[in-house]
């Protein structure tokens, strides 16, 4: 069963001593971090028995609870909520970072947060509806065979549905209830309301409609929405968080969903949803315009992902139905086709390019799928993300369009792009070219423009440098764990170290390294609690050890010239995973020793402790 | 509950050897807290990783707040090291 954070934070406040008691509170990755002003008034057993501590300790002053990751912060927000208490500490500084940060980068920052976690779900859904429905085109007679409509099924349903998942992963970035985000998503696209993908087969009119108060709401589903259900979510998680705290406990669990779940649906029915439809027309009327001149289709191939970005591209349906009913040919398909294959090339880009393994592995599928026509997996999951392989699609997007407008490319039928279209095409060699252009823009562009991480101060010298350390052998032990060497060298004892502050072990037990590698490796399986702004030191903590990795003495008057760093504060690392590199003619040049620091800073506060190579 | 504030001078800030001195000369005096503030931030000087964290630099104020034991010669103690160290 889930843990109830807010009675877990209530419980622990309730054998704290009261309000005064509490100094300060603060959580890392594990552990809920109390300030205690008066231990005496603390209800230890109590505490130890409250459902959801797995057990505490007091530490330099530090009261800690030990209640697990992924769970503490949660409850360390209720914990903020129930006492009153403003977050004092590490949160805090990041919660003013974040709000520091433009409104709208924050904006173009939640799609991809939004995304991230589901991927799994939509990236190989996409690439198998890609090929599912890519088939049929070059062999008809499989999209008649029951197994074409089993495997369209299967692969389908991740986005005909994907408002449920879109809903449930901003639940969690909003911090609102999971569960209600899916009941709001589960909704947006319930089987009674007509579905978006085809309400353009309705005649204006015909829709049926809700009269609420005075609001005439469409009874029109939101699939294939991504920006409204976000919208949605987010106010669901206000009003959620908002009536947590002035519903009275008793009636909480009954009253605050229910409100919650009825005001949504009636702002998202009555106000989100009508001003998505007006722009969706906007859109519609806006996109027919361009698509019929030159440079109308330049800009729409350019423009075109933005509008998937919005969920408004369902609509373009109605264009090319239009079209066809027209003139007998879809001139729309060109311009869709561009933007689409341009977005397969910047993430092509972008998977050939980068060097993490885990964007590497979503980026290649993705841009496959995009190839054949599905193109979110690409956009939210890598070229948004990273917003310039993004932007080159558009010019490539741009730059395919003119030329398909150009030469007038069409086809007679709707609904598809890419790859799949090219069997419908009305000159498929021209047709080849316009895609060879978008994608090549594209791909071109990205490679040069994108840089992973940080751009790196004039590229260094390609030297073939392994990614992980591969075995190491372990310097320092205690009762908690083990360190492994993290840098390749000459061990030392801690007494030699050539600074009096390192040597004394004033700041813990340790050793030193005198290094022959110029990267520090992760020392164990854990957590990097901080990366120092002059990136010579490294701080990282796992099961109560804390760590400190400091190459070479008085680095620090380097402010960072010769020094990278491949990771961030708070992020989770492999024994063995690179963190830092640093370049030791720089270090000798600048006049310091380079000598590599290895400090188990809180060894006063933990047994057995053994440093150097084992006999 | 005695505070001061102190304006860091020194040029690197409270990096790692002063957070270390820092944190011997605070172990000192047992019986007292002292609690160090940065903006919003507060940490106990004793935890050296949180110190370190905060990466105060030269110009920045901070408080320094002692509770507990004799905390007019405590404060003056760490002040005179603040001035003598940072």
């Amino acid at each position: 069963m889930a843990l109830d954070y807010r009675k877990c934070a209530e419980e622990i406040y309730s054998h704290l001593g009261g309000k005064e008691n509490i100094v300060s509170a603060a959580h890392c990755a594990t552990r809920l971090r109390l300030v205690i002003a008066d231990n005496s008034k603390l209800d230890i057993e109590a505490l130890e028995n409250v459902d959801g501590v797995k057990g505490l300790f007091d530490s330099n002053g530090q009261l800690q609870l030990i209640i697990g990751t992924g769970t503490v912060n949660k409850v360390y927000d209720e914990f903020l909520a129930v006492t009153g208490l403003t977050a004092a500490t590490k949160a805090d500084v990041k919660a003013a970072a974040a709000s520091r940060m433009p409104l709208w980068k924050k904006i173009l920052k939640t799609p991809g947060d939004v995304f991230v976690p589901i991927l799994p779900a939509i990236v190989a859904a996409g690439l198998m509806m890609g090929l599912v429905e890519a088939i049929p085109k070059f062999w008809p007679a499989f999209g008649a065979s029951d197994w074409y409509s089993f495997l369209d099924l299967v692969a389908n349903t991740a986005f005909a549905l994907l408002p449920v998942l879109v809903a449930i992963s901003a639940a969690r970035v909003f911090g609102g209830n999971i569960f209600l985000g899916a009941v709001i998503g589960l909704m947006m696209v319930h089987p009674a309301l007509i579905n978006a993908w085809t309400v353009g087969n309705y005649a204006a009119g015909t829709i049926p409609t809700w009269k609420l108060f005075f609001f005439n709401v469409q009874q029109v589903g939101y699939q294939g929405h991504v920006i409204p259900v976000i919208l949605a979510v987010l106010l669901m998680s206000t009003v959620e968080k908002w009536l947590h705290k002035k519903v009275p406990e008793m009636i909480d669990l009954f009253v605050t969903p229910l409100c919650t779940v009825q005001i949504t649906s009636f702002i998202t029915f009555t106000i989100i949803g009508p001003i998505f439809s007006v722009l969706e027309n906007w859109v519609l009327t806006g996109a027919k315009w361009l698509a019929g001149s030159l440079p109308g289709a330049t800009v729409m191939g350019a423009i075109y992902p933005l509008t998937v970005v919005m969920g408004l591209h369902h609509m373009y349906n109605v264009i090319e139905a239009g079209m066809i009913s027209q003139t007998g040919l879809n001139t729309w398909m060109p311009i869709a086709s561009a933007a689409n294959f341009a977005q397969f090339g910047a993430c092509l880009a972008v998977a050939l390019k980068v060097k993490n393994q885990k964007t590497k592995s979503v980026a290649l599928p993705s841009s496959l799928s995009a190839s054949l026509g599905i193109t979110e997996p690409a956009i939210f999951g890598i070229n948004f993300r990273f917003m310039k392989p993004f932007i080159c699609g558009m010019i490539g997007g741009a730059v395919g369009s003119l030329f398909g407008a150009l030469f007038k490319l069409g086809a007679p039928v709707y609904g598809v792009t890419g790859i799949p279209a090219i069997p419908a095409v009305n000159n498929v060699p021209l047709y080849l070219v316009e895609l060879l252009i978008s994608a090549g823009v594209a791909f071109a562009l990205t490679s040069v423009i994108w840089k992973e991480d940080a751009p790196k101060e004039a590229a260094p010298a390609p030297v073939e440098e392994p990614e992980e350390a591969g075995p190491m052998p372990s310097v320092i032990r205690c009762a908690a764990g083990e360190l492994l060497q993290p840098c390749k060298g000459i061990v030392i004892p801690q007494e030699e170290i050539p600074d009096d502050t390192f040597a004394e072990g004033i700041l813990g037990q340790g050793i030193g390294i005198k290094p022959s590698e110029g990267i520090v490796y992760a020392p164990f399986d854990g957590m990097v609690t901080s990366v120092f702004d002059t990136k010579h030191a490294i701080t990282l903590e796992k099961d109560g050890m804390e760590v400190l990795i400091h190459v070479g003495i008085n680095t620090v008057n380097m402010n960072g010239e010769g020094f990278e760093a491949f990771v961030e504060d708070d992020t989770e690392v492999k024994a063995g995973q690179k963190l830092l590199r640093f370049d030791t003619d720089a270090i000798h040049k600048a006049g310091y020793d380079d000598t590599v620091v290895v400090l188990l800073t809180n060894s006063d506060d933990m047994e057995d402790v053994e440093c150097g190579l084992k006999a | 509950m005695k505070s001061f504030e102190y304006t860091i001078t020194d040029p690197v800030g409270i990096h790692a050897r002063p957070a270390g001195l820092l944190v011997k000369k605070i172990k000192e005096f047992a019986g007292s807290t002292v609690t160090i503030e940065k903006g919003d931030e507060a940490v106990n000087a004793l935890k050296l990783m949180a110190l370190m964290k905060m990466g105060i630099k030269q110009g920045d104020a901070i408080t320094v707040k002692v509770e507990g034991g004799d905390e007019d010669a405590v404060a003056a103690a760490v002040e005179e090291f603040l001035k003598a160290n940072l």
